[in-house]
């Protein structure tokens, strides 16, 4: 898995790769970087369990990785950030190594450590980013990167509004007529009372 | 039954639970007193017994209004808990959280305005919170908001934590809501309506909160970033959304009390039915939409959202008020009502919200609004259900755990004339407010004509009477939750 997970940073950091997927905005925001924290995701499993216990220790319910996943894409959801890692390789290195690694990486460590309220808050955070940078890049009167037309930073806008659209109804969905496992994070509650 | 059960072991109180129970009533019913202060002065202002300053007054108002929001949705939240835990696992951190953010907010909003001079009201509209024309520093708008966005987190922490309870007894929110029998079906007779209750108020307001957490952000985005423009008309939505959905559930999580209590002191059972399912599902999607009733007067809104406003504003509160205030009355009508301070205080809260919703839909038909929606009208209908639905709601429980400390309701003389008092003072100030709209009296001004001035007077002079009130039933609450049980007495509080 590990071998696997080099593989596809090595493919996406190729220069084709990267040149298609920094050519816009939208492209570097809504696939890049997705693409780049499902490899963290990906590797998860090949992090041993003793890695793993010592991890769980600093990262009770799931509070830390998440804290820590939250804190860098606030980073990488920056213009200025997006703009840097496109004209400077020292950036776009730190992007390629942060991504998997501080965001996929804890993301799918501390998922299942977390209990119902701290999930609830990263989803609506997420869905309510959405629609605040959405609204930010549609009606911005001007260009936030240097690298990017303002066109393409109002299509990203508009993709933005979608995703958070998609994923409050998806949400809304599940609350009101989906099925919950509570199983998987028992021992998140059990630690609570 | 177990309704029936006058103090259920069920609504027993641990020592932890006991403790944020007190703090938040205790904190409420000050706070209560405290800003009824605040609109005493005011009303003494308008009706030239009190000279205020106009910069001072308007921050007298955005005190007024963001500390009575907040403190009924403070209170009225601890009416959700108290009921709703007996039927799903709910979590004593999430409550207490909810508290303290609660505080820090208040915090925030109180330094906000008294040290920063914020006095942009509490539905403050674009682009007030940061263009004062210096009356007030942005930093001072800034904080406001931060005071919401923490308000709002604290009460989407307890609403997870409750969803979460929900969700592992019921399956999921649809199936505590009951819409698995909508349409047919043997209803479970013992299917709580404090869970239905609260499930509404769960997916309703977590979406107000949402729309809060968007176009508060945002502002202070437009703070730091200046050149950055909201839409007004957008950004109205938005905080009306918020705004509106967050007073509304302070309705429906007070109104728990109600279906929670009333049948005890009646001692006749008050069942669930197919009307009261249909009366929540249906009031779960129109109070979401109903806001734009608060912008008829937005023409530069789509005609078609006006008039849904209108049609939804008919239609939101209205299946719920009717099964309830109908439930209410069949179930007390010659039931040999007990009646002590908790079953007064529940009768007038239904009095409160029948006579106050009316003026509330006729101000939501168009025709009616394009005259009455900038004049007195509109704080009329407010205040008549909050301070004689919503806060008797939430006192009516307030007097059932002092009462369950003695295993007797409370009733002594003075509450029996504090309540009176309550009443004469609540119908005159909210009745001023309501004549002062017929007459056209402009609402947020701080100077009124002379020929406006009776109403003020009047309305000053109700709102005394509610003061001496409150401050009475703030020191019996007060001393009588923090006395605690009796031993050997306590049916359930013994803990």
């Amino acid at each position: 898995m590990i071998a696997g997970s080099v593989a596809a940073s090595l493919v996406l950091a190729s220069p084709p790769a990267r040149g298609w997927l920094e050519s816009s905005m939208s492209a570097q925001m809504l696939l890049q970087l997705p693409l780049l924290a499902a490899i963290g995701v990906c590797s998860a499993s090949a992090i041993p369990a003793a890695v793993r216990g010592a991890l769980a220790r600093w990262d009770r319910w799931g509070i830390s990785g998440l804290l820590l996943a939250s804190m860098t894409s606030l980073v990488w959801m920056l213009p200025r950030a997006l703009d840097a890692a496109v004209d400077d390789v020292g950036v776009a290195a730190a992007k390629y190594a942060t991504v998997p690694l501080l965001i996929g990486l804890p993301l799918a460590l501390s998922w299942g450590r977390a209990g119902f309220v701290l999930r609830g808050v990263f989803l609506a955070e997420t869905i309510a980013t959405c629609f605040r940078l959405g609204w930010l890049y549609r009606v911005s009167p001007e260009r936030l990167c240097s690298n990017y037309l303002l066109d393409d930073q109002q299509r990203l806008g508009d993709w933005l509004m979608v995703i958070g659209a998609a994923l409050f109804l998806a949400l809304m969905g599940k609350l009101l007529l989906g099925r919950f496992d509570f199983r998987t994070d028992a021992q998140a509650q059990e630690g609570r009372h | 039954m177990a309704a029936l059960t006058m103090y259920p072991e069920s609504e027993r109180l641990s020592a932890g639970e006991r403790a944020a129970f007190n703090l938040y009533m205790i904190s409420a019913v000050i706070l209560f007193v405290l800003m009824m202060l605040l609109g005493v002065i005011m009303r003494m202002a308008q009706g030239t017994w009190l000279e205020v300053p106009p910069d001072l007054f308007y921050q007298f108002l955005s005190m007024h209004g963001a500390g009575m929001v907040g403190t009924m949705g403070m209170v009225t939240t601890a009416v959700m808990w108290f009921f709703l835990r007996k039927y799903v696992n709910l979590h004593l951190w999430a409550f207490v959280a909810n508290y303290v953010l609660f505080l820090l907010g208040a915090l925030c909003i109180i330094g906000a305005i008294f040290l920063g001079r914020y006095a942009g009201l509490w539905t403050f509209l674009y682009p007030l919170p940061t263009h004062s024309m210096g009356m007030w520093p942005n930093a001072s708008g800034a904080w406001f908001m931060i005071g919401y966005l923490l308000i709002g987190v604290g009460m989407l922490l307890f609403y997870l934590d409750a969803a979460a309870g929900l969700i592992r007894k019921y399956g999921n929110l649809g199936r505590s809501l009951g819409v698995q029998w909508l349409f047919g079906g043997t209803i479970d007779p013992e299917h709580p309506k404090a869970v239905v209750a609260s499930t509404m108020v769960i997916i309703a307001n977590s979406l107000g909160i949402l729309a809060g957490a968007v176009v508060l952000v945002m502002y202070l985005v437009g703070i730091a970033y200046p050149e950055f423009k909201l839409d007004p008309l957008v950004a109205k939505n938005l905080t009306y959304w918020f705004g509106h959905m967050y007073i509304n559930a302070t309705i429906y999580m007070g109104v728990i009390a109600v279906y929670e209590l009333l049948a005890r002191y009646s001692g006749r059972p008050y069942a669930i039915s197919r009307p009261f399912l249909w009366s929540w599902a249906a009031s779960t999607i129109f109070v979401i939409i109903v806001f734009p009733h608060h912008l008829l007067m937005d023409y530069a809104q789509p005609r078609w959202v006006s008039i849904t406003g209108q049609i939804i504003s008919y239609s939101a509160g209205f299946p719920v008020f009717l099964v309830t205030v109908w439930g209410a009355l069949a179930n007390i009508h010659r039931s040999g009502m007990r009646w002590t301070m908790p079953s007064r205080l529940l009768i007038l809260s239904m009095f409160g919200w029948a006579a106050g919703i009316l003026p509330a839909i006729l101000d939501g038909t168009i025709s009616i609004n394009r005259v009455m929606h900038n004049t007195q009208w509109v704080p009329g209908h407010f205040h008549f259900y909050l301070l004689l639905g919503v806060l008797p709601m939430a006192l009516a429980l307030m007097y059932h755990v002092m009462g369950s400390y003695r295993n007797q309701a409370p009733n002594s003389g003075a509450d029996r004339l504090g309540l009176p008092l309550y009443l004469l003072g609540g119908l005159v100030f909210t009745l001023a407010f309501l004549a002062a709209g017929h007459l056209s009296v402009a609402r947020r001004m701080s100077s009124h004509l002379p020929e406006w001035v009776f109403t003020d007077q009047m309305g000053a002079a109700g709102a005394i009477l509610v003061l001496l009130a409150m401050i009475y039933f703030a020191a019996r609450i007060s001393i009588g939750l923090l006395r605690g049980p009796v031993s050997g007495h306590a049916a359930h509080a013994a803990a």
